[in-house]
């Protein structure tokens, strides 16, 4: 497959494409433009950085071109970024959320923040809107990647779920509204839809049982490590927003479950959209 | 297909030299953006970010509508903190009677801007004293 610049303006287009699908939910939420400007700005740093890192990866197992080197990943992950960037935005001018009145901090933090989501659609545009001509290459990859590979992709599904939900007012409400039982109903629930979504219905893109392996090893070496991913990204996500700052450790644990569910059906369906 | 797949192994490789123009100009424009942003969050992150929110009230216009009048006020946040249900509070006091009292509360000042709202009187506030001050907010 020869690379030249017509080849790649079309994965361009693919990746402005995924980027407004996939930012479009969060783009339209309310609390995400006044986290722009509110959420710490060390924060909102470090999330980019993230972001960056996971893009990297995102690149290496499916970007909108085939990689050969660390540094294309690396330019095809400044090239998402800048597409989610310019998505975001033009699609905040448009809908009013970004004015020329505004002040740089404001604008700049607002853009920083639905950039985010909008980069990693991005780089999922390809794989979602393109012709699937790199899928033997790109299973082999994940073949070949093994067990922290997989741990990665369950990252990023679980990154980007959780994303979509953790701005949001309803994260806190829930959680508060919920009994201890209901937390424990809900780790549970979060647990079987892991396993089943991964191991044992036919998804395309699904991972076969590892061979050799009992059912009690997938489910401690994948199932719950999966959660444990889940939860951390939930953490991660809920700290970045400061919706951890000064709760006790019980609240904090039922936001974490409460975003767990997402984020582990994220985790669980990475596969199918990485 | 043997012969195809050889074929796309030389091409492979000689794509891994040349990267197209346009691959160039996309990662160096993402680049550019990723400096620039990285750039402003970073020198708030040093410059007062976190100062608390400080907010002045500005009387912007006053004008005479049905039923009494409106006064437009603009309301700047100093700090580098973003302020929260700000309440704006406006009076006016007239000789021989009670003092007006109309209040607003604004959603959210980002640090460093400023947000315009309205409050309306009964009684004509050029005529007295107008006084236009926040009286509190939350952090976000």
């Amino acid at each position: 497959m020869r690379v030249t610049s017509e080849r790649y303006a079309i994965g361009l287009a693919r990746a402005f494409g995924g980027a407004i699908i996939f930012g479009i939910p969060l783009l339209m939420t309310m609390e995400m433009w006044s986290l722009g400007f509110s959420m710490g700005r060390g924060r909102l740093l470090f999330l980019m950085i993230f972001t960056l890192a996971v893009l990297v990866g995102l690149s290496y197992f499916s970007g909108f071109e085939k990689t050969f080197s660390l540094k294309e990943d690396a330019m095809d992950a400044f090239a998402a970024l800048g597409v989610g960037v310019i998505t975001s935005a033009v699609l905040l001018v448009v809908l009013a959320v970004i004015t020329f009145d505004m002040s740089w901090g404001d604008t700049v933090g607002r853009v920083a923040l639905q950039s985010v989501p909008a980069s990693i659609g991005a780089m999922l545009g390809r794989k979602q809107l393109g012709d699937e001509q790199d899928m033997d290459a790109e299973e082999e990859r994940k073949r070949e990647a093994g067990y922290g590979g997989e741990l990665f992709l369950m990252l990023a599904g679980a990154l980007f779920l959780a994303f979509n939900m953790a701005p949001t007012e309803e994260m806190i409400l829930i959680a508060f509204q919920m009994t201890p039982w209901h937390a424990l109903a809900l780790g549970v629930l979060s647990i079987l839809l892991l396993h089943v979504f991964v191991y044992s219905i036919g998804f395309s893109g699904q991972e076969g049982r590892p061979e050799g392996g009992s059912f009690l090893s997938t489910f401690l070496h994948f199932t719950l490590t999966g959660y444990g991913v889940a939860l951390l990204v939930s953490l991660y996500v809920l700290w970045s927003f400061g919706r951890t700052d000064g709760v006790s450790v019980a609240e904090t644990a039922n936001m974490l479950v409460v975003l767990g569910f997402p984020a582990s059906l994220g985790a669980a369906t990475a596969r199918l959209v990485v | 297909m043997n012969r195809e797949h050889k074929a796309g192994e030389i091409q492979t490789a000689k794509a891994e030299q040349q990267v197209p123009w346009l691959e160039w100009a996309a990662s160096g424009i993402g680049l550019f953006l990723v400096l620039g942003i990285f750039g402003v969050i970073g020198w708030q992150v040093f410059n007062g970010a976190t100062t608390p929110p400080e907010i002045i009230v500005e009387v912007d216009t006053v004008a005479p509508v049905e039923g009494g009048y409106r006064v437009l006020f603009l309301a700047r946040n100093t700090a580098g903190e973003a302020a929260a249900q700000v309440e704006i509070e406006g009076t006016v006091s007239k000789a021989g009677a009670d003092t007006e009292t109309s209040r607003v509360v604004l959603d959210y000042i980002p640090g460093h801007s400023e947000r315009q709202g309205g409050l309306f009187f009964t009684y004509e506030p050029r005529s007295g004293s107008l006084a236009v001050r926040a009286t509190g907010f939350t952090t976000p």
